[in-house]
């Protein structure tokens, strides 16, 4: 263990490095006064999560429409860490020029704090939101051997049902929990990785039921393979219209992933104008209009301000009801 | 005919050029590793690990695993030209490889390994290739009950990993799953051992310990090591051994791809081990004993068919079930995970064109390596006069400058800095990195299994026998436990026989 003692003093220097690096192309000085050149250099869009997952997949869709219309490359750099607080927090302390942006997901800044330790927990005031991109919807699925085919079955099987989540401080967790307290049964817990292994898990019949992202359950779904009893969300899905909503069923728990793309705080004005137009240029490609389609992910092409509006009322939300419920994200029940 | 299908199709992904190239690559790179005495093919899987990052997974796959079966084929050449095992793999080789080319038979001796090699090789894909689907039928029955009871089986082997000294093999185990608990608890959100870092929330990355481990450490140790001097190698001629040659090492050969395949397969198990107990066997089952260290084409071609065999066949539990039998495994799962492929028994079903044409390039690659190994014996061998001062700061460069681009983080580089002390370290005072990684890999996988059957079987630990796999596996797991004896038995013979000081120096080598 005796690494640990170093490791600050390392990382601080090494962001210290990886700064000086960014900020050499855009040798002016004090940055933000001359925004009228704006981009200057490449823009980055960082992303918490591993490449290769929906969040990574939208931001190299953004990156792509939007680096055409500034003029200026966009690499996306994947920094996984967290769920994506240690991006964040990279971010957010770049300075605030604009050329370092982050895709920021919802359930980082509403769902993840009532599981971790608030200095860990990310704070949406700590960054500009730039714009809101889209929905991604959570379905509740539920395995061929549950004998599970609405909702009802569920609720009225009336023993203990072992639900899958994706992991702890998830919008999967969240929903389910909340759903199965408002339903009044009785439920166990099982968090795994990620969306893969617990659609898998349901698939075997480990768990009866699971919560997971569209995307990733569509292809089972429509095989027939596991059966989807309600999303989340608080309309019906467009890619799945004859599931019924939460709310519908008469459970008050909306909850979907949504992901929106953020500058460091006090980014200027005009900055933030360019890039929005340059996104919502992106918006309007058919390019992008098809990789929404092809993924399940729902426009949700919203200003910054409403961003943080809509965000910080589900986070509040969730608060409220994991309080009325004496529910705990972290398993301690 | 359906189940072919797949298979076929395999045959298609590997043909494509760029994937044949990286075959190409791989089994070349292994080839050169194989020849050097000090970096072994984790080493060097461990180093190139980040170069696979923008490539396809199943073109890094073909090529890493190039690296790890062509190795197998590089070591033997020095074994039998210049008395020095390039391999841990390769070691008993050279018992009888090198009294053949000193009676001038040379060429027939690196004909046999290469023959007896392909065979091997080729006699697990074969294996491979019917057990897997067979594996995959399963799939969906493998629950969180299933991979505790295989990630017990697991760490037990690894725990008694033939080599070292097992007290340090455990010391160095224990070590690899305390590691293993650093970072977010997955069940519970709480952070463990991170010290409010949040670079720590994720629990340390599998890829920098073993780049740091394997890589960097085995650099700084080969640093310490004085190499002897690269002597002008035996003439090699005659490369086609004769009818009496190949008749008497027939038996060898089938032997040993037999062997070689099952000691593949189990946990712990891999081309060392392979290569030792099929001497030991040829020794045993001949006639004439005392021919052995003299020159007998058996000594030769049985432990290379084995520890070929054994390379392959060690795929297996890897792509089959998701758990790494050893060192270099653990490292192609890591590879895999880079490239956002999680191995198990999913994997046939979801990914078959990953599955198949890494299968599939093992047949081209051993090809490949068949070509190439007899007519470049000569430019192979000139490899060694690479000094250590050279290859040495280039290989570490490397290393650094690929942890970073992973992740784009200057965490990691200081985590491969750190543990490639570790790995030094332990090199220097007599333990075995291998169990520290495995042990790291199997220990998240068991306590989140582990804890995931637990709560479906609402904390009743007797559940695990209601499940009939899990049942059998923790059975396995009792039978298994004395295995490791018996094994070890075997070993200490063979290394007993031999009065070659080399084994004890190169044992060490993963």
């Amino acid at each position: 263990m005796m690494h640990f003692p170093s490791r600050r003093t390392v990382l601080g220097a090494a962001s210290a490095v990886t700064l000086l690096a960014l900020t050499a192309c855009g040798n002016v000085a004090g940055g933000s006064t001359d925004s009228s050149k704006y981009p200057n250099g490449p823009v980055s869009l960082t992303v918490g999560q591993a490449a290769g997952g929906s969040t990574d997949l939208i931001a190299r869709a953004i990156s792509e429409g939007a680096s055409k219309t500034l003029g200026a490359p966009m690499p996306v750099v994947n920094k996984p860490g967290a769920n994506g607080a240690l991006a964040t927090k990279e971010v957010a302390g770049k300075p605030a020029d604009g050329q370092n942006l982050l895709l920021v997901t919802a359930s980082l800044v509403t769902i993840t704090p009532l599981a971790v330790t608030a200095d860990e927990a990310v704070n949406i005031d700590d960054l500009d939101i730039i714009a809101g991109l889209s929905q991604d919807d959570y379905v509740l699925v539920a395995s061929k051997a549950s004998g599970f085919n609405s909702i009802k079955d569920l609720t009225g099987a009336g023993r203990n049902i072992t639900f899958g989540t994706t992991g702890v401080g998830t919008g999967s967790q969240l929903a389910q929990t909340v759903l199965f307290k408002q339903a009044g049964v009785k439920g166990t817990d099982v968090p795994f990785d990620s969306g893969k292994p617990a659609l898998t898990a349901v698939l075997g019949n480990q768990v009866e039921v699971s919560t997971i992202q569209l995307g990733e359950a569509m292809p089972q779904i429509k095989a027939g393979k596991v059966a989807p009893l309600l999303v989340f969300s608080e309309e019906r899905n467009s890619f799945l219209p004859d599931v019924p909503t939460a709310k519908e069923s008469g459970y008050d728990v909306p909850v979907a992933q949504y992901r929106a793309v953020a500058a460091p705080k006090g980014t200027p004005k005009d900055v933030k104008d360019k890039l929005l137009a340059a996104i919502q240029e992106t918006f309007k490609s058919d390019s992008y209009k098809e990789f929404n389609k092809k993924n399940m992910l729902t426009p949700k092409e919203i200003s910054g301000e409403e961003v943080v509006t809509q965000w910080k009322d589900y986070a509040a939300k969730y608060k409220s009801l994991v309080e009325k419920y004496d529910i705990s994200l972290s398993g301690t029940k | 005919m359906d189940f072919l299908n797949p298979v076929i199709n395999g045959f298609v992904v590997v043909l494509e050029p760029s994937n044949l190239l990286y075959c190409l690559i791989g089994v070349v790179i292994g080839m050169l590793i194989g020849v050097l005495p000090g970096l072994g093919p984790a080493a060097t899987i461990a180093i190139l690990l980040p170069l696979t990052y923008n490539v396809e997974p199943v073109t890094a796959i073909i090529m890493l695993a190039g690296i790890f079966y062509g190795a197998q084929y590089g070591g033997t050449i020095t074994s039998v030209l210049l008395r020095l095992p390039g391999e841990a793999s390769s070691v008993v080789t050279v018992f009888d490889g090198y009294q053949m080319a000193k009676q001038g038979k040379a060429g027939t001796a690196l004909g046999l390994a290469s023959i007896g090699s392909f065979i091997g090789g080729t006699a697990s894909i074969i294996g491979l290739t019917f057990l897997a689907p067979v594996v995959a039928s399963f799939a969906l029955d493998f629950g969180p009950a299933e991979y505790s009871a295989l990630a017990l089986l697991g760490i037990l082997l690894v725990a008694t990993i033939s080599n070292g000294a097992k007290t340090k093999a455990l010391i160095a185990a224990a070590v690899g799953l305390l590691l293993a608990t650093v970072g977010r608890d997955i069940f519970t959100g709480e952070s463990r051992f991170t010290f409010g870092n949040l670079e720590l929330a994720d629990g340390i990355d599998f890829v920098p310990i073993a780049m740091g481990v394997f890589g960097l450490g085995e650099i700084l140790y080969n640093l310490e090591e004085r190499h002897r001097a690269a002597k002008a190698p035996s003439k090699v001629t005659n490369v086609w051994p004769s009818r009496t040659d190949l008749k008497q090492a027939s038996g060898a050969i089938a032997r040993g791809s037999v062997l070689g395949f099952f000691l593949g397969i189990l946990p712990g198990g891999g081309a060392t081990i392979a290569s030792m107990a099929s001497y030991a066997m040829e020794k045993k089952r001949a006639k004439q004993p005392e021919r052995f260290g003299k020159g007998a084409p058996e000594g030769v071609a049985g432990p290379e068919t084995a520890n070929n065999a054994a390379a392959t066949s060690s795929f297996i539990p890897l792509l089959t079930l998701g758990i790494p039998a050893n060192a270099t495994m653990a490292l192609m799962f890591g590879a895999l995970l880079i490239q956002g492929v999680t191995p198990g028994p999913q994997l046939v079903e979801q990914d078959p064109g990953l599955f198949w044409g890494v299968v599939n390039s093992m047949y081209i690659g051993n090809i490949l390596l068949l070509i190439m190994s007899l007519p470049l014996v000569g430019i192979f061998v000139k490899i060694l006069r690479v000094r250590a001062a050279i290859l040495a700061p280039v290989t570490a460069l490397i290393t650094l400058l690929g942890a970073y681009t992973i992740n784009n983080s200057m965490f990691d580089v200081t985590l491969v800095v750190v543990f490639g002390i570790v790995g030094y370290l332990m090199k220097k005072f007599g333990f075995e990195p291998g169990p520290l990684v495995l042990a790291f890999v199997l220990g998240s996988l068991l306590e989140s299994s582990l804890r995931r059957s637990l709560l479906v079987f609402g904390g009743d630990p007797t559940g695990f026998f209601t499940r009939p796999i899990s049942a059998t596996l923790l059975t396995v797991f009792v039978l298994v436990a004395v295995l490791p004896g018996i094994r070890t038995l075997l070993a200490k013979r063979t290394t007993a026989q031999s009065e070659q000081p080399i084994t004890t120096k190169i044992k060490e080598k993963v």
